[in-house]
């Protein structure tokens, strides 16, 4: 849906490409490729606890798994995640969204994430393999100081035995 | 017969340009003049030699037609030399220096062999390989000669003969004969502190075997040395260490990130954000001093939009050649980054 819209904007560029913008152009066919060279180092060397590949046929829109980390009240769960590139993607941040409910003080209920990594300080030499690394590593490393949930990152901060005690219950609920 | 040894001395001056050139390109310290004279002096024994090699031949006297056999008798012939080296070890010894002091005058000790035998001692592997070359006088000839003067201790010699062989029977060098060849006179040969003196004169005296060598020459092609290879002999200059001698050089002390580094030290052949293959221009660009390569384009569109380094995600100086001509002299940091981009260059 989303997709569709890209890539028929991504054409329409192409297009309007040979009066010159022809930046725009190499983005387009620049995303292709590196999201297919992406693609081919995953499958050769996937991150542990982690796999990410297209949906479907649309090289823009992923789906990724990440299996909760072993010392974290999320251990065991299966997290799945919607990975959607943008037609200018390495240039812009790819949009990861949780469809698996998770309770995190980083991840608010629709499933979003605060990672800098995917905003302010995303950079076009991050690949989806590092995104993965990174949203795992806030599975053991929580930012309570940069929250999506203001409720959780308190709770973390103040009674840690309990949030614990709630995320593995929400783990056991919606990820397995 | 007189036909076959017409065709092998006019076919023997057709290869003798590739042969020279490879010589050339492995010692490099025989003068041409020399080598021409050698050949032509080596080209009117030829005739003699063929001649003698028909006569000796009982399968037709061209080698060409028995290549099968020729090979069989040319490793019998290596063999043979081995072991009469094992076996009158101290007696070859003194001959060696002999036949070599013999050798260096007379530029033809082949043939002089062949013909009648010179030495004592020599007689020993010259009638070893006289009596088991039945097909192919010429390789006989050549391992004679290796075995006569201790050219042995020059491995190229013995590569040379071994790639010879093949070349003229265009077979698939048999990489497993090869190295036990070179396994099995490594004991010998490989410590060899007379090299230095003997040097000079193993080089004059290849000259001789490189010429006949011409005449199996079929195919030639030249076989070196890889720098891997585990009989590599030592004498040869390190390639390798040469190679990577100006990579050493580039240390420019900017670590904190850990792919900065190795980034810098063997640039991308591909563009890490585009995928597209980097031209010379492009990986000639260093555009940020964190050693971060990218492709002009993607540089480009980066600079249109929000402009910091994706190495670094620090923004990236406008024009950084002039930011370094700027500040020349100043800071250590630019001046280093200015040099690493000469190297690249390079």
């Amino acid at each position: 849906m989303m997709i569709g819209g890209g890539r028929s904007s991504s054409s329409s560029t192409t297009a309007t490409a040979a009066g010159g913008t022809w930046v725009s152009t190499t983005s387009v066919s620049t995303s292709g490729k590196r999201i297919q060279r992406e693609m081919s180092e995953l499958n050769v060397d996937p991150p542990p606890h982690c796999s990410a590949g297209p949906k479907g046929d649309n090289l823009y829109h992923w789906v990724a798994t990440i299996i909760g980390p072993p010392g974290t009240p999320y251990q065991g769960g299966i997290f799945f995640l919607d990975i959607t590139f943008p037609s200018d993607y390495p240039f812009k941040p790819p949009k990861v969204v949780f469809k698996t409910r998770i309770y995190h003080c980083n991840v608010d209920a629709a499933g979003n994430l605060s990672l800098d990594i995917l905003k302010d300080s995303w950079s076009p030499a991050l690949t989806v393999t590092k995104v993965l690394t990174a949203i795992k590593s806030i599975f053991t490393n929580p930012d309570p100081y940069n929250p999506h949930v203001s409720g959780i990152a308190r709770l973390y901060l103040t009674d840690k035995a309990k949030h614990d005690e709630i995320a593995a219950e929400w783990t056991l609920r919606f990820a397995k | 017969m007189d036909s076959d040894s017409i065709n092998n001395a006019s076919s023997t001056s057709v290869h003798n340009g590739k042969d020279f050139s490879r010589k050339k390109r492995r010692s490099a310290k025989l003068k041409q003049c020399k080598l021409d004279a050698r050949r032509e002096q080596w080209l009117s024994q030829s005739v003699v030699k063929n001649k003698v090699c028909c006569k000796a031949g009982t399968n037709g006297g061209d080698s060409k037609r028995t290549p099968r056999g020729e090979r069989d008798s040319s490793l019998e012939n290596l063999e043979m030399r081995r072991r009469g080296e094992a076996n009158g070890g101290g007696e070859n010894g003194s001959v060696q220096h002999e036949s070599d002091s013999e050798s260096l005058p007379s530029n033809s000790p082949t043939s002089s062999l062949l013909l009648g035998g010179t030495g004592s001692g020599t007689s020993f592997t010259n009638s070893s390989s006289g009596s088991t070359s039945s097909g192919g006088c010429c390789s006989g000839s050549i391992t004679e000669e290796e075995g006569d003067d201790g050219c042995l201790d020059d491995w190229e010699a013995v590569a040379d003969a071994l790639a010879a062989d093949d070349d003229k029977q265009e077979m698939e060098r048999n990489e497993n004969y090869r190295e036990n060849l070179c396994s099995g006179s490594t004991p010998e040969h490989e410590p060899n502190p007379q090299l230095g003196l003997n040097g000079a004169r193993s080089d004059l005296r290849n000259s001789k075997p490189e010429c006949q060598r011409t005449v199996q020459m079929a195919t030639g092609t030249s076989r070196a040395w890889r720098v891997d290879d585990a009989f590599r002999p030592q004498t040869l200059p390190n390639l390798s260490k040469q190679r990577s001698f100006p990579a050493t050089d580039r240390h420019f002390g900017q670590g904190g990130v850990s792919w900065v580094r190795s980034s810098a030290f063997s640039p991308p052949s591909s563009c890490p954000i585009c995928c597209e293959d980097l031209d010379f221009t492009d990986s000639s660009f260093l555009p940020c001093l964190c050693g971060f390569r990218l492709c002009l384009f993607c540089h480009k569109r980066i600079l249109e939009d929000d402009g910091r380094c994706p190495g670094c995600r620090k923004a990236y100086e406008h024009d950084p050649m002039e930011a370094e001509a700027s500040i020349q002299g100043g800071s250590m940091t630019f001046r280093l980054a200015r040099s690493c981009s000469m190297i690249a260059r390079s």
